[in-house]
């Protein structure tokens, strides 16, 4: 019997490959030997006994032994088994929504020691606790999320290694990552609400390799957009994105961005051919090599692309380019209501022509135009009523035959309800387009600029089905107009997307609640109309609870299953996009 | 008798070791689970028991010091006197004895129990450190290397896929759920794939095909297999060429051909609302009476489905772009029976990850689509075509990289071969003799005046590139003809194609200036080999195809070949596959491609999704460490 029970025993604890004990382990290479010299089995017991516990009653019956190392397997199986399933208890199967295992981040004395790690690692230069510096990082005038928590330290990586080592000690330390680019973005994108390392990439701005023949470019995120626009312009290249004009690739990259030329070139995620991203754990991968085109493997580039820094920090991108055009030609047309422009918009995008660009500015903008715009813009005097910039670009003959057709669906749409007041105006000189199309990229700054002291600007933008353009946009105006502040509406009409801003006092409580308030109910008409929170401004920490709203809890959750999949201790920009 | 007297001297030894002991097993007074309280009871009841059996035999030993007493008794002097002091000694000693025996069966009880006690919680609390210890998920890397993964553990016994069919069977009903013969065989490979399986091997056939009507039995039928463990390979068109479908570890295929409805057409926001088993050639024909129309255009018989899969593209790539740049929204069921909805309608938007385009060329292995908003766009008002023939791929890839180059919005351009262009005239599938002569072929598309404008630009590119001869079409019917040799190519190679023989279509894709240089080396090799090969191009975004017709004893052959390209393209800087994704044949070349790490997040990313490994297990990327020798050297 107690053999039978002992051989048992000693089954159990060889069969079990991760038994810890070194003493159970002798053990149950001392069983055999047990069982051989069953005879002198008091003996062995006590060698057995001295190698489990090493204290201990003699025994006076063999069967004690037996039933100690049975009892010693069970306990320890069912001890190690409680281990496993208290600290698994993220399971694996369908449970993708659980916020178990939140680990705390780092102590603020925790995160400088990592930044002193950090200044071994890059170089102490590279390292900065200057509290204007940090100020700078923490807060934006665009922004309307802004938090009061600033970073601990910000850091100036030079190169991919720099970033891979800062990750490293930042993911260990469990440190909280912030990448900054040019600080250009609006919904909080990289504001640190949990504090943590700022890693600002101005020092990585090298256009690394330029292939004009494969009509790409190789580029670090610090580059800016205009600047490397301006470089490849002698190959007859650009990359056709608009953003604000500080903006940086790195944060181009993040926000999916886009700008005016949209309708005719797609965002951002259109436009990068690869990317070289560090991962949390300070893991460098390349998603890509440089084909134009590929189906090879899961489509990294385009997770990357509008993530915010959350999936991973960007160090270099190659961009697609796109040939500069031939010729291009502006017009603008004046229209009696923004629900008339909104509504000739619509129908120039299904009319199937090519343009560039075509942009809404409402009546208070126009008006702005003519008591604040540049030099340049005022030569002009505007009609201040809603307007529409439309850009064509291609060939000259192209160009003609375009500008011809979009002159006679105006004439024939919606806007011909107030007779002849629609005149579409023509930009004569390339000079006068060059002035037309200011009018267009001034507009946002004019308005920051003339804004009374210690108000703020709340802007924000939402896309919609372009069918639906023309009574969000009317919608909206009304609600925005009841407040009685200044509020304004620019779009990108082109691709159904749109920006309302508003100027409120944040000293007043009232009107920020009202202003607040009018945003939301603009977010609630466009997922009633199936377009969504963020054409393309991303969602930073304004709008994760529309994102909830937008796409529901089951798509969050698989958005969060990807998250902790790259970055399991949630330390790359967290507070953004969604909450753990 | 000295064995017992030895026995003694231990149990003495003990009773003086004893506080010592007793002290240590009061020491840690770790709190026990419930688990480990009970079993430490139970042990320690054990323990009493023994020591009780050990007081009755030492209270055997009693008789024998009775009868050595009487033997004194015998030798004394006085009689009674000796009798009484002899008893009263006895007695003494008895009761010292008994006393000493009750205390040391006392003290040892206690102290075995303490000992024992503290062993099995030290031992129980050591292993549960260990175990909370014990590497699990999340681990802080943001990688899963091939070495860190635990072989998926499906179930595929004939009672448990017997079992899952009868709920298959409620779910659909019975008459979609196929076992017979045949249907299996069609779902488990094609003649046209490039990937091989073993035909004798149960585990390349699914168990059955379900035939799904909507998302709800999607769901359902994903639930069923996500409980039971049973592996899932989805299928539309059948048209893929790397392996995609076929099964790898036995399973069920769920076959969306039941699924083929469009859903809703919005013309004023240009998209359309479509289930997987549409084709895009009649999703087109209904377009075209409302003036609209979707560009990609992957090989004929292709469904929306597996077109998303496959993130496939066409000739209308380099004008309108692939899948991904054609797909608003997803609706996808996930491993677990979750359906999501990755975006609503916009035409742009930056809310959030774009999960849209992670499941656009994920193969099926992330989740099964069964729903899509398709972007559309607007029929050009007018198209043209034109064919200019070159003396050399290197000249026509020159006036290629011009028209590019200029920006010219050429709606496509394509290259075939010279004898690609000879297949043809062999085959005589269009009505035309061609030049054989490697060939380019222009599709425009815009207004009149703009194509007129177009086709001018172009002809003056491709006569100063040295072109031999440059036609376009006056007419619709002219069109028609001169674009039929583009759209005859593949057949007319299989068309020339002995009894018996197999093609293979290779694909890979390389930044457009090194097109020329790797368009002549592979047709160089191939050249040297004596396959018979053609060759076609998507050559306005770097892709092309490379058509081999090989026989069984050539295999060998044609597969070092395509190897041999595959790894100049990846050398160039290029891709394995432009459009045909990688399903079981390229997988290995993956991380040659992109790297170790990069195929390293794609695995962890796969893992998130689908931790069991149900969805179409082992394509696009290993999800367990292959065999020796399984991975060809590179």
């Amino acid at each position: 019997m107690s053999h039978r029970l002992l051989q048992r025993a000693s089954r159990g604890a060889t069969s079990i490959q991760v038994w810890p004990s070194p003493a159970t382990v002798r053990a149950s290479r001392l069983a055999p030997a047990f069982n051989q010299r069953h005879q002198l089995g008091h003996a062995s017991a006590q060698s057995f006994r001295w190698s489990t516990t090493g204290a201990g009653p003699a025994p006076h019956k063999r069967v004690n032994p037996n039933l100690t190392v049975v009892g010693a397997v069970a306990i320890g199986c069912l001890g190690f088994g409680a281990g496993l399933l208290v600290a698994n208890s993220t399971p694996s199967t369908d449970k993708l929504n659980d916020n178990v295992n939140t680990t705390a981040y780092a102590t603020h004395s925790e995160m400088l020691q990592a930044a002193s790690q950090i200044a071994l690692a890059i170089g102490p230069d590279n390292v900065s606790y200057d509290t204007d510096d940090l100020e700078h990082h923490g807060h934006s005038d665009w922004s309307t999320s802004n938090s009061p928590i600033r970073a601990a330290a910000i850091v100036y990586p030079r190169t991919t290694a720099d970033v891979s080592a800062i990750a490293r000690i930042c993911n260990a330390l469990n440190v909280p990552m912030v990448p900054f680019g040019a600080g250009s973005s609006v919904e909080g994108n990289f504001a640190q609400p949990h504090s943590g390392i700022c890693i600002d990439m101005t020092h990585m701005d090298r256009i690394v390799a330029f292939h004009p023949e494969d009509m790409d470019v190789v580029v670090q995120p610090g580059v800016n957009w205009v600047d490397l626009n301006r470089q490849i312009a002698h190959a007859g290249l650009f990359a056709p994105l608009d953003p604000s004009p500080t903006a940086t690739i790195g944060g181009m990259v993040s926000t999916n961005c886009s700008g005016t030329n949209a309708m005719r070139y797609g965002t951002m995620k259109d436009w990068v051919l690869n990317l070289t991203v560090v991962l949390a754990d300070g893991t460098v991968i390349k998603t890509r090599r440089r084909p134009r085109k590929t189906s090879a493997g899961y489509n990294l580039t385009a997770l990357f692309v509008g993530a915010e820094g959350t999936l991973g920090i960007v160090t270099e991108a190659t961009l697609k380019l796109a040939p500069v055009p031939q010729d291009t030609s502006v017009a603008v047309v004046a229209f009696g209501s923004i629900r008339d422009a909104a509504a000739a918009a619509s129908e120039l995008i299904r009319s199937g022509i090519q343009l560039a660009a075509l942009e809404l500015m409402d009546e208070v903008q126009m008006r702005i135009l003519n008591e604040h715009g540049s030099e340049a813009v005022r030569r002009r005097k505007w009609e201040e009523k809603p307007t529409l910039f439309v850009k064509f670009s291609g060939t000259t003959e192209g160009i003609k035959s375009d500008a011809v057709r979009v002159g006679e669906i105006i004439r024939r749409g919606s806007g011909n309800e107030e007779g002849n007041g629609v005149r579409m105006h023509f930009a004569g000189s390339k000079q006068e387009e060059q002035d037309l199309w200011a009018a267009r990229k001034e507009a946002l700054f004019t308005m920051v600029n003339i804004r009374p002291a210690g108000t703020e600007i709340w802007s924000t933008d939402v896309a919609v089905p372009v069918s639906r353009l023309a009574e969000i946009i009317d919608l909206s105006k009304r609600e925005c107009g009841q407040l009685g502040i200044f509020a304004s509406v620019i779009g990108h009409v082109g691709d159904g997307n749109f920006h309302v801003a508003m100027m409120y006092d944040p000293r007043d409580g009232q009107q920020k609640d009202a202003v607040a308030r009018c945003v939301h109910n603009m977010m609630g008409r466009a997922l009633d109309m199936e377009g969504t929170v963020s054409g393309e401004h991303a969602i930073g920490i304004g709008k994760k609870e529309c994102l909830v709203d937008e796409l529901g809890e089951e798509t969050i959750s698989l958005m969060r299953a990807v998250k902790k999949a790259v970055d399991p201790k949630w330390v790359m920009n967290p507070g953004k996009v969604f909450d753990r | 008798m000295s064995q017992l007297a030895a026995k003694g001297l231990g149990a003495r030894r003990l009773a003086t070791a004893t506080p010592a002991s007793t002290i240590a097993a009061r020491r840690p007074t770790t709190i026990p689970t419930a688990a480990t309280f009970t079993s430490t009871t139970c042990l320690v009841a054990l323990a009493s028991r023994s020591a009780a059996r050990r007081y009755l035999s030492t209270d055997k030993k009693a008789p024998s010091k009775a009868a050595n007493a009487a033997a004194d008794r015998e030798r004394g002097p006085s009689f009674k006197g000796q009798m009484m002091e002899s008893i009263t000694a006895r007695m003494q000693r008895e009761h010292a004895e008994q006393e000493r025996i009750a205390r040391i069966r006392q003290q040892s009880a206690t102290s075995r129990g303490f000992s024992l006690t503290f062993m099995l919680l030290f031992v129980g609390s050591i292993s549960w450190v260990l175990g909370t210890k014990f590497p699990r998920d999340p681990s802080p890397a943001s990688t899963l290397p091939l070495n860190a993964t635990r072989p998926p553990k499906h179930s595929t016994g004939k009672a448990e896929l017997e079992a899952a069919w009868a709920d298959f069977a409620e779910i659909v009903g019975s008459e979609h759920v196929s076992t017979t013969a045949a249907d299996l065989d069609a779902h488990a490979n094609s003649d046209w794939s490039s990937h091989q399986g073993d035909p004798g091997d149960p585990a390349s056939r699914p168990f059955c095909v379900v035939y799904p009507a909507s998302t709800a039995e999607v769901s359902a039928i994903m639930k069923v297999c996500h409980a039971r463990r049973i592996p899932v390979v989805a299928y539309s068109g059948g048209t893929s060429l790397e392996g995609h479908f076929a099964p790898t570890r036995g399973g069920i295929c769920v076959d969306f051909a039941r699924m083929d409805k469009v859903l809703a057409l919005h013309k004023e926001d240009l998209d359309v609302v479509v289930q997987p088993a549409v084709r895009w050639e009649e999703l087109n024909d209904d377009l075209a009476l409302e003036g609209l129309f979707f560009p990609p255009d992957p090989g004929p018989g292709a469904m929306i489905g597996g077109m998303i899969g496959t993130g496939c593209s066409g000739t209308n790539a380099y004008r309108y772009g692939t899948m991904r740049e054609w797909v608003l929204s997803l609706t996808v069921v996930l491993a677990d029976g979750t359906v999501i909805k990755t975006r609503q309608r916009p035409r742009k938007s930056s809310a959030g990850y774009d999960l849209t385009k992670l499941f656009i060329g994920s193969e099926g292995t992330l989740g099964l689509v069964t729903e899509a908003t398709l972007k559309l766009t607007v029929k050009p008002a007018a198209s043209s075509v034109a064919v200019a023939s070159f003396a050399s791929i290197r000249a026509a890839a020159n006036c290629v990289a011009r028209v590019v180059g200029d920006g010219v919005p050429v709606a496509a351009v394509e290259i075939l071969d010279d004898d690609q262009m000879r297949f043809i005239n062999q085959a005589g599938s269009t009505s035309r003799q061609w030049r054989e002569a490697a060939t380019l072929f222009f599709k425009f598309s815009g207004t009149a005046q703009g194509v007129k404008e177009q086709i001018a630009i172009v002809k003056d590119i491709a006569k100063k590139a040295g072109g031999e001869s440059f036609d376009f079409a006056k007419g619709e019917q002219e069109m028609k003809e001169l674009w039929s040799a583009r759209k005859e190519a593949l057949w007319s190679t299989m068309a020339v194609k002995k009894e018996g023989d197999h093609v293979w279509t290779g694909d890979v894709a390389v930044p457009m200036s090194r097109l020329s240089d790797i368009i002549e080396e592979t047709k160089r090799d191939f050249k040297t080999t004596g396959l018979v090969t053609s060759l076609v191009g998507h050559v306005g975004d770097g892709n092309f195809h490379i058509i081999v017709l090989y026989s069984d004893a050539e295999r060998k052959l044609a597969e070092d070949c395509v190897h041999r390209m595959v790894k100049r393209a990846v050398e160039m800087e290029g891709t394995v596959t432009g459009e045909h994704g990688v399903g079981l044949v390229k997988r290995d070349y993956l991380p040659h491609e992109l790297g170790e790490t990069t195929v390293d997040a794609m695995r962890k990313i796969k893992a998130a999704f689908d931790p069991l490994c149900l969805l179409n297990c082992d394509k696009v990327i290993r999800v367990q460490k292959p065999k020796a020798g399984e991975v060809a050297e590179w």
